[in-house]
């Protein structure tokens, strides 16, 4: 449309273009929403229904709604007279906090004093090491999977939290550690000579002035970290037993043979998503960079 | 003594780096030893129900892979699936990127709510799926799609339905990711070469085409990679919804790895399927790499 094209319309006409825009962009903007919306709403619905309102033909919208499929999910399988094919969904998210805590930990405090070399020295294996933590992103986790079951049921961690915090190294520490370096680049180097003038040592500079500065950083890198593991479902189904599976595990418990409990197979998917619904409002400037490692900013 | 003083500072500040490092490199030495221990396994018979059996085949497993008729059906099923969800994907996340950079409002609020799919765990959404699309008869998404005149769809009994059901919930998981990526690039954009194509008189259409593609570009072609990556891998939402199957028509090359090493426990032949499976992901990632660069270099 040039500039001449529009001088000689009639105004009604580009009124109208104008409300037909208007709706276009309306209708939208609500296509886009409930796309996006409408899973949670009718997930969290189904979690607040009985049986015999969750398998009514047409679905119903309006019902009387129960927690009877939370209360069944805190009782677990060990507490009350429930059937003995309920997974026990406290533990599972017990488990959850525990490996996924334990793996950021570990991973921060062997990621912190590695991303500073790699953010401020050279050295001859420099951007070979930055190429081998570049390249766990490329590998299916089946080819990771399969001689840690083998080793890990040698050396007794098969099914123990401690050697799940172990495998979740692969999402956590290649990640920590190039997300840490590219949070320690962007502190000025000025600051840190100046450190050092003042009679810093290398070490004083990153305790001194690359922490303090780049805590926000930090957090950032912890909760998406934290973030991460949670999600993981791959590395917990091969590597954990009952004793320890996480919420993403245990939630597909609810698919068994002989029945599907939907209702608190919802009300598990709600509670597994809640940690995360929550964190992820919380770090949403920086989900991007940590998707992409930090490659866009 | 100055001399000694500063030879020892440098000789330590040589070591630091690698000090520094030494934490992580355990760790990371702990990731490396179990892949390459896997690498000889690929070569090996190793069945964990016959342990006596254990031998080196040499390239046995990869011959008999390709031998294999459910192998030709993965690869295919792999790559056609990360084509059509990379298409999908960001052509979506294309539009739905142009829609928010437009000023539209409530676009912050709209914005937030996209992170939401993006960060919940993929077997979640999966299973969240999964109730929705239910049994034929009582879930609510067939329930929705009778008032737009689709007749109620077999979600995960027939072969269509169920490679429609996982594009369709690895797409609602995915989509935020590439919009918002894409919705940041638009941002960064400059503005110079928008007020030059209007000075020249071109239209909304022609600015998409001439100017704001070209200069997205670098940012399509890092979605596409990412994206692809992760398709060709795709495993989470399979192994809740699907399993492989209806008769094996959405077991990729992925899932077909772990029938392999955890159904069967053939532990060897899993591992070669991994490293076919790793090849394929490595190429390709190689191929779109280079693409960026050029990318980036014919914006930069």
């Amino acid at each position: 449309m040039t500039a001449q094209a529009v001088l000689y319309q009639a105004p009604q006409a580009v009124s109208y273009r104008r409300t037909v825009r208007q709706v276009a962009i309306g209708v939208a903007a609500v296509v886009l929403l409930a796309w996006t919306c409408f899973p949670f709403v009718w997930i969290l619905l189904t979690s607040l229904k009985s049986p015999g309102d969750i398998l009514s033909v047409p679905p119903s919208f309006v019902f009387t709604p129960t927690i009877d499929n939370y209360a069944a999910l805190v009782m677990g399988e060990q507490r009350g007279q429930y059937s003995s094919t309920r997974p026990d969904f406290p533990l599972f998210f017990v488990n959850s906090l525990i490996i996924s805590v334990g793996a950021v930990v570990l991973s921060v405090v062997a990621g912190i004093p590695a991303a500073y070399a790699l953010a401020r020295f050279t050295f001859p294996a420099k951007n070979g090491l930055a190429f081998l933590l570049m390249s766990f992103r490329f590998v299916p986790f089946i080819a990771f999977v399969i001689p840690l079951y083998l080793l890990f049921q040698k050396f007794g961690l098969y099914n123990t939290h401690g050697g799940l915090i172990l495998a979740y190294q692969l999402i956590t520490l290649p990640f920590t550690i190039w997300m840490l370096r590219s949070f320690f680049q962007e502190i000025p180097l000025e600051t840190q000579e100046a450190a050092m003038i003042d009679g810093c040592s290398w070490l004083g500079v990153l305790t001194r002035v690359i922490l303090p500065l780049s805590m926000p950083g930090i957090a950032v890198t912890v909760i998406l970290g934290f973030m991460f593991c949670w999600n993981a479902f791959n590395y917990p189904l091969m590597l954990a037993g009952r004793q320890t599976f996480p919420v993403t595990v245990g939630a597909i418990q609810f698919i068994s043979y002989e029945q599907v409990l939907w209702g608190q197979m919802a009300a598990a998917t709600i509670v597994a998503a809640l940690p995360q619904l929550v964190l992820s409002l919380m770090v949403q400037k920086y989900i991007v960079r940590g998707l992409t490692m930090g490659a866009v900013k | 003594m100055s001399t000694t003083r500063t030879r020892r500072h440098w000789r330590r500040e040589r070591l630091l780096p690698y000090l520094l490092l030494a934490p992580a490199l355990v760790l990371l030495a702990g990731m490396v030893y179990p892949f390459l221990l896997g690498l000889y396994y690929s070569f090996t018979s190793y069945w964990l129900q016959y342990p006596n059996r254990f031998r080196f085949v040499w390239l046995d497993n990869y011959i008999s892979l390709i031998e294999e008729p459910l192998f030709a059906r993965a690869l295919e099923f792999t790559l056609g699936f990360t084509l059509a969800a990379v298409v999908i994907q960001v052509g979506l996340g294309l539009a739905v990127a142009l829609f928010l950079h437009a000023r539209i409002p409530g676009r912050a609020a709209i914005r937030a709510l996209m992170l939401l799919p993006l960060m919940i765990p993929p077997v979640i959404t999966a299973l969240m799926w999964k109730i929705m699309m239910g049994s034929t008869n009582a879930g609510i998404l067939n329930y929705l799609l009778s008032f737009v005149g689709v007749d109620p769809v077999n979600w995960f009994g027939s072969t269509q339905g169920a490679i429609v059901s996982v594009l369709i919930i690895d797409t609602w998981g995915n989509l935020p990711f590439v919009s918002l990526i894409l919705l940041g690039g638009l941002q960064a954009l400059p503005t110079e070469p928008y007020e030059a194509a209007r000075v020249d008189g071109a239209g909304p259409i022609d600015i998409l085409r001439y100017v704001t593609l070209p200069l997205l570009s670098p940012f399509i072609v890092l979605v596409v990679l990412f994206r692809t990556m992760d398709s060709l891998r795709i495993f989470d939402v399979i192994y809740a919804t699907t399993l492989g199957g209806p008769n094996d028509a959405t077991t990729n090359l992925h899932i077909m790895a772990y029938q392999y090493s955890f159904q069967w426990y053939q532990m060897g032949k899993g591992m070669a399927q991994a490293i076919v499976l790793l090849l394929l992901v490595v190429i390709i990632s190689y191929l779109l790499m280079r693409l960026w660069n050029r990318a980036s270099e014919s914006t930069a």
